[in-house]
């Protein structure tokens, strides 16, 4: 249990590896962070983000090529990982074939030398937990990929460190086992108490894992937030964007102002910015001009009829999803849209009647709305 | 029956063209396999033949006996194991096993190195000793004579002396091995030095008991080299029977003036030559295949 903190962290690749210098790649880029004790912090972001070489440079399996880790308030650029008293779950698990199950989860603690009936009980306690009490004696090889990766976690788990790191766990799962082992995640963590560093470029196992979420694209931090906040307050376009599945609509449009109201005329319409997000924009002394209008899918309704506060779109893809549909449509100017209707909100024959061609009307309130910034892509509204 | 009349007939024309061609292989094989085997054969029945001690004109002894493996580890005047050819076995066997522990360590290291490290100028060594390879051992043997000469480790000194040339550039044989670690993923390497490995037990209790038959591979081809060696090992030991090794002695009892006397005897050492290393091949055959492929396949 400890905090961790990152200051000016950056990593270049190329720099002091023994490859050449010519192409130097900045992976990671100013990073500063603080992560509290027993607090589930989430990297996120899309590959190549420089996620997963910051948990590493925390692990200790990369160089930090500038600023500084601190574990628990001390200084860990110059300490070996086996010095900083961390645990890590990798991607591919990365057990050792050639030991058994109960071999590879005590490997730890039979390097520290403790008596083996101390390592019997631990190894037996973590299996317990993770229910693989039956496979101990197993090769890893004779195990499915879910049993691995308990296993994987058992292994980090004996060993009591300070931080808990995790590396796109769940990856190599299929989907219904992420799901599964996800779930389990959760209860893992309000088990062992401690401070969770957690990998994934899968948004939901953000949302859902995290206490706070850091997206990251390209070497840089975007937003460091709670689900809550990502999710509603995105600060730029991107999070906006990353948060949330389907991704976040994105309409260029005008904002105007008339009479102490705003109004946004994506498409023809013509929509009023109401509520909450009509005083924000007031407060924020925002003027008429062209902003980048964002709505999630779900914040979409489908309007009985044409009004002015209506956008005309045709049907393109109509995905039933079980519990929602997921409907694909294009506006005349041809952009994309993607509206999420729960299926109960719609009769069977209404539903039955959205196929390809269907033209619709589709509506948003000025409640639900995102404003950014056309040229930096900063939420207007933080 | 019924079932077997009714079955289309080009399936047993198949098998029957698989049988033929079956049989085929195996006469051309077994053929293949008396030509190799027959020089050993010859040498084993001459090392029992007891009636003359040189050459004939024929295979099978007239009298067999053990006469010459006798005469090769025991004589009147030196006593059991005292013998010239003793001496040799000695040599050589203490040459081979030095090398084989020395080489196979800094091989495995190296190997470990270069799969696993990034440093300056790493693809580059690499490069460098790859060349250097190319060039044959024997360009050297010139100043390594004088080299060693200095420092007093030829002729009857010559077993350190020709451990230290067998082992000298053994680091440069690291391709095979450093090919097998490079496929074992280094996630293991991570995952272990944050369980608080040290780099040297990751490969100790990670890397090698995974990497098993190139190590094994490693361990015949260093006991190998020196254990068959002739041009190196007449070279230092040249002018002293002490610091001989077994090929070289054997090879002296061919020359005009010995071979009459010897004949026997010689083929007598042959067989006592192959014995370790066909004991050695016998019991480690099932990874030395595993690591010769396994190596070549996978690097």
């Amino acid at each position: 249990m400890a905090s961790v903190k990152l200051t000016n962290v950056k990593k270049i690749y190329g720099s002091n590896d023994g490859t050449r210098n010519a192409d130097q790649v900045v992976a990671v880029k100013d990073f500063n962070l603080e992560i509290k004790d027993k607090e589930f912090v989430v990297f996120v972001g899309p590959s190549g983000c420089g996620k997963s070489t910051t948990l590493r440079m925390i692990a200790g399996l990369e160089d930090i090529s500038e600023g500084t880790v601190e574990i628990d308030g001390e200084v860990v650029n110059d300490l070996q990982p086996k010095d900083r008293n961390i645990a890590m779950v990798f991607q591919n698990y990365a057990l050792y074939p050639h030991m058994t199950v109960y071999d590879n989860i005590a490997f730890s603690l039979r390097l520290q030398k403790l008596p083996e009936d101390v390592i019997f009980n631990k190894v037996t306690n973590a299996a317990e937990i993770l229910g693989i009490t039956d496979y101990l004696m197993r090769k890893p090889r004779a195990l499915s990929g879910g049993q691995r990766q308990r296993v994987a976690i058992g292994r980090a788990m004996v060993r009591d460190s300070k931080v808990f790191l995790m590396d796109e766990p769940l990856s190599n799962l299929d989907a219904k086992l992420r799901n599964q082992m996800r779930a389990e995640i959760i209860l893992l963590r309000q088990k062992l108490d401690t401070t969770f560093i957690y990998v994934t470029h899968d948004q939901t196992e953000a949302m859902t894992l995290g206490d706070r979420i850091v997206i990251m694209k390209d070497g840089y931090i975007m937003q460091v937030g709670t689900p809550t906040e990502v999710f509603e307050m995105p600060e730029n376009l991107f999070v906006a964007e990353f948060i949330g599945a389907p991704k976040m609509n994105i309409m260029h449009t005008q904002l105007t102002r008339e009479g102490g109201k705003y109004f946004v005329s994506p498409f023809g319409a013509k929509i009023e910015v109401d509520g909450i997000k009509g005083d924000m924009l007031a407060k924020a002394g925002a003027g008429t001009g062209e902003v980048i209008l964002g709505v999630r899918p779900e914040h979409i309704a489908l309007a009985d009829a044409a009004a002015p506060n209506t956008i005309p779109v045709t049907l393109e893809v109509n995905e039933m999803m079980g519990s929602e549909l997921h409907l694909h449509v294009y506006t005349e100017d041809g952009t994309r849209l993607i509206v999420r209707v729960p299926t109960m909100d719609l009769s069977t024959e209404r539903r039955e009647s959205l196929v390809q061609g269907t033209k619709l009307n589709i509506t948003f309130s000025g409640k639900v709305m995102h404003f950014f910034d056309p040229e930096s892509e900063k939420n207007l509204l933080t | 029956m019924s079932n077997s009349n009714n079955m289309p007939k080009r399936h047993m024309g198949l098998r029957t063209a698989n049988t033929v061609s079956n049989v085929l292989i195996y006469i051309l094989l077994v053929v293949i396999c008396i030509v190799w085997l027959i020089p050993f054969i010859f040498i084993l029945l001459q090392s029992f033949r007891v009636e003359s001690t040189c050459q004939v004109g024929y295979v099978i002894p007239h009298t067999w006996g053990l006469k010459n493996y006798v005469n090769l580890l025991y004589s009147e005047s030196s006593g059991l194991f005292g013998t010239a050819f003793s001496k040799w076995y000695l040599n050589t066997f203490i040459i081979a096993l030095c090398t084989a522990v020395i080489q196979t360590v800094i091989v495995l290291c190296m190997s470990y190195a270069l799969s696993r490290f990034r440093f300056k100028m790493r693809k580059a060594l690499m490069q460098f000793m790859l060349i250097l390879g190319f060039f044959p051992g024997m360009l050297t043997m010139i100043i390594l004579y004088r080299v060693l000469k200095d420092l007093g480790l030829t002729q009857a000194n010559a077993v350190p002396g020709l451990i230290l040339v067998y082992v000298a550039s053994s680091g440069m044989g690291y391709y095979v091995s450093k090919g097998f670690f490079d496929t074992i993923p280094k996630s293991l390497d991570e995952a272990a030095r944050i369980d608080g490995a040290t780099r040297a037990q990751v490969l100790w209790r990670i890397i090698l008991p995974l990497a098993k038959p190139i190590v094994i591979y490693t361990v015949l081809t260093a006991f190998m080299a020196p254990w068959g060696d002739y041009v190196f090992a007449s070279y230092i030991s040249m002018g002293s029977t002490a610091g001989k090794n077994v090929a070289v002695g054997l090879y002296e009892w061919l020359s005009q003036d010995q071979i009459m006397n010897n004949y026997t005897m010689f083929c007598a050492g042959g067989v006592l030559v192959a014995i370790p290393v066909t004991v050695l091949f016998m019991c480690l055959q099932k990874y030395y295949v595993e690591g010769v492929t396994g190596g070549a396949v996978k690097g």
